[in-house]
């Protein structure tokens, strides 16, 4: 069966071009390297902006008038609004406490009465948790009668919209460049090894080859490179992260952190990069089946 | 067999083979000479498409250079073997697996397979080098081997470009031999050649191709003064 002999083939380049076939794979190392860590950067600065925004509550102030046989119809109506994710009660009393945990005063001492009135805390949707989703949040809880008036970070949350629309804009145009010159630089790496050969597969098109059937054994070499390329790039992330960065400091840990998964996604983009460069680099060498 | 029907091939604007025909026969033996620069080797590669005419058809084993699909032409060359001046063999791999190659490409089955290149592997003369490479045997031997790629679809037609070209008179003299036991058991030869001495040794219809032409050539006639 020829399947078995294009398979054979196509791990044969350990034998045949060890030089060009190391050379694919510390290329597809490198190229890796560098769209990973530029990864592991972007997406660990997001999950920091997005714990940020988790931060962001809402408190909806309820009128004096409102007694505590009010309160459940409020919240229900409050759980009813879009975008709500949570709600929790704080009575008079409780704000009175978190006041005195955080001033170190008891309000009601010094004051004789509790100014502070009772209110809701309520947490967002992720997909509210923007100025504009807990802006119109905001908008349908003050609606709600016994409310008094809603307040929230607002600024905050304006302020990491901007910065996260130039940060996401910055971030995607780097990534895109470090990944096309990745392709550059796996698909003339492989395109090198290819052209020596192209006698060879000149030879393979004459003696009755088709085209699919030279292509087959470069493709799979190209994902062979490509799944060692990152194997190796995974395993030095891995070494890097979980000894390096213990070794550095123990604090890294907790800004940086790789997903067990982000190693499947190194190892098939590996993949990917050796495949596309191999199909790339053959299709010149293989489209001329007549000779100019 | 093989049939050209008013062929024209030229290279920057210069025609190399002008309104060309010819054709051949079933087993025959045809040796086709010519000064170098000619365009022997040009009308071999019409034969096998690696040459398209810009004009007339080339008709070769049922397939038609003028409607032929890129698609099909593997599948005509694998009809046809195919010795190159240059050799053209793999040079990343060993003799058998060189002759190995041209059944791969055709799917042959693997006990099939081996069979058939050790055969024609012996009747070379090579089975004991099946385990060098090519770059480790002689210039004869190299072409024994292109020689048994050839053979070893069994084609009806082997078409070989200077087979000798390159090689001592010893080493000439057993491919000749070779070339002519190929040609008893009913595959139609066409040699292209340069070396007379040979073409009055082994004997056969001689075509020669002068100023883009083809012409009938007896050898046996006199020259005339």
């Amino acid at each position: 069966m020829a399947l078995g002999y294009l398979i054979r083939e196509g791990f044969s380049g350990f034998n045949r071009a060890k030089l060009s076939m190391s050379a694919a794979i510390f290329t597809i190392t490198i190229a890796l390297l560098l769209l990973s860590s530029f990864a592991i950067i972007f997406l660990n600065a997001r999950s920091i902006v997005d714990s940020l925004r988790t931060r962001v509550e809402m408190e909806a102030f309820l009128l004096e008038r409102v007694n505590e046989e009010g309160v459940p119809a409020i919240e229900a109506a409050l759980e009813t609004v879009d975008g709500v994710e949570s709600v929790r009660f704080v009575s008079k009393d409780e704000a009175a406490e978190i006041f005195k945990q955080e001033f170190g005063e008891d309000i009601r001492r010094v004051l004789k009465f509790n100014p502070l009135p009772a209110s809701f805390r309520i947490t967002l949707l992720p997909p509210f948790r923007n100025s504009d989703g807990a802006a119109s949040v905001a908008e349908q809880l003050e609606a709600i009668s016994g409310v008094e008036e809603v307040k929230y970070r607002k600024d905050l949350l304006e302020m990491l919209d901007e910065r996260v629309t130039t940060f996401l804009g910055i971030g995607v145009g780097v990534g895109l460049c470090i990944l096309i010159a990745s392709m550059f630089l796996v698909a003339n790496t492989i395109r090198l090894a290819i052209y020596a050969k192209r006698q060879i597969i000149r030879t393979m098109k004459l003696i009755g080859a088709t085209r699919a059937f030279i292509r087959f054994p470069f493709l799979l070499e190209g994902i062979i490179q490509g799944i060692l390329g990152g194997l190796i790039a995974a395993g030095f992330i891995y070494v890097s992260f979980e000894y390096l960065g213990q070794w550095v400091s123990v604090h890294l840990q907790e800004f940086v952190q790789v997903e067990p998964l982000a190693y499947l996604a190194i190892l098939l983009t590996g993949m990917l990069l050796g495949l596309l460069g191999s199909a790339i680099s053959i299709r010149r060498f293989i489209s001329d089946t007549v000779a100019q | 067999m093989i049939e050209l029907d008013g062929v024209t091939v030229s290279f920057d604007g210069q025609q190399v083979l002008t309104n060309l025909s010819f054709s051949m026969k079933r087993g025959e033996f045809v040796y086709l000479v010519g000064q170098t620069g000619a365009g022997k080797s040009s009308l071999m590669r019409l034969l096998y498409y690696d040459l398209i005419p810009e004009a007339g058809r080339v008709r070769v084993a049922g397939y038609d250079s003028s409607n032929i699909a890129p698609k099909e032409i593997p599948f005509l060359r694998r009809r046809i073997g195919v010795v190159f001046q240059d050799f053209k063999l793999l040079d990343d791999r060993s003799v058998y697996d060189n002759v190995a190659f041209a059944l791969h490409v055709t799917n042959a089955r693997r006990g099939d397979l081996k069979k058939k290149v050790l055969h024609v592997l012996a009747e070379v003369g090579l089975s004991h080098k099946r385990n060098q490479m090519p770059q480790e045997l002689s210039g004869g031997e190299q072409q024994r081997v292109v020689i048994a790629r050839a053979l070893v679809n069994e084609p009806a037609i082997l078409i070989a470009d200077e087979p000798t070209g390159n090689l001592d008179p010893a080493s000439s003299a057993e491919i000749m031999e070779l070339m002519t036991k190929i040609n008893m058991r009913g595959t139609a030869v066409l040699m292209a050649t340069h070396n007379y001495d040979l073409v009055k040794k082994y004997p056969a219809r001689v075509v020669q191709l002068k100023d883009g032409r083809l012409q009938e050539v007896d050898m046996r006639a006199p020259k005339k003064r």
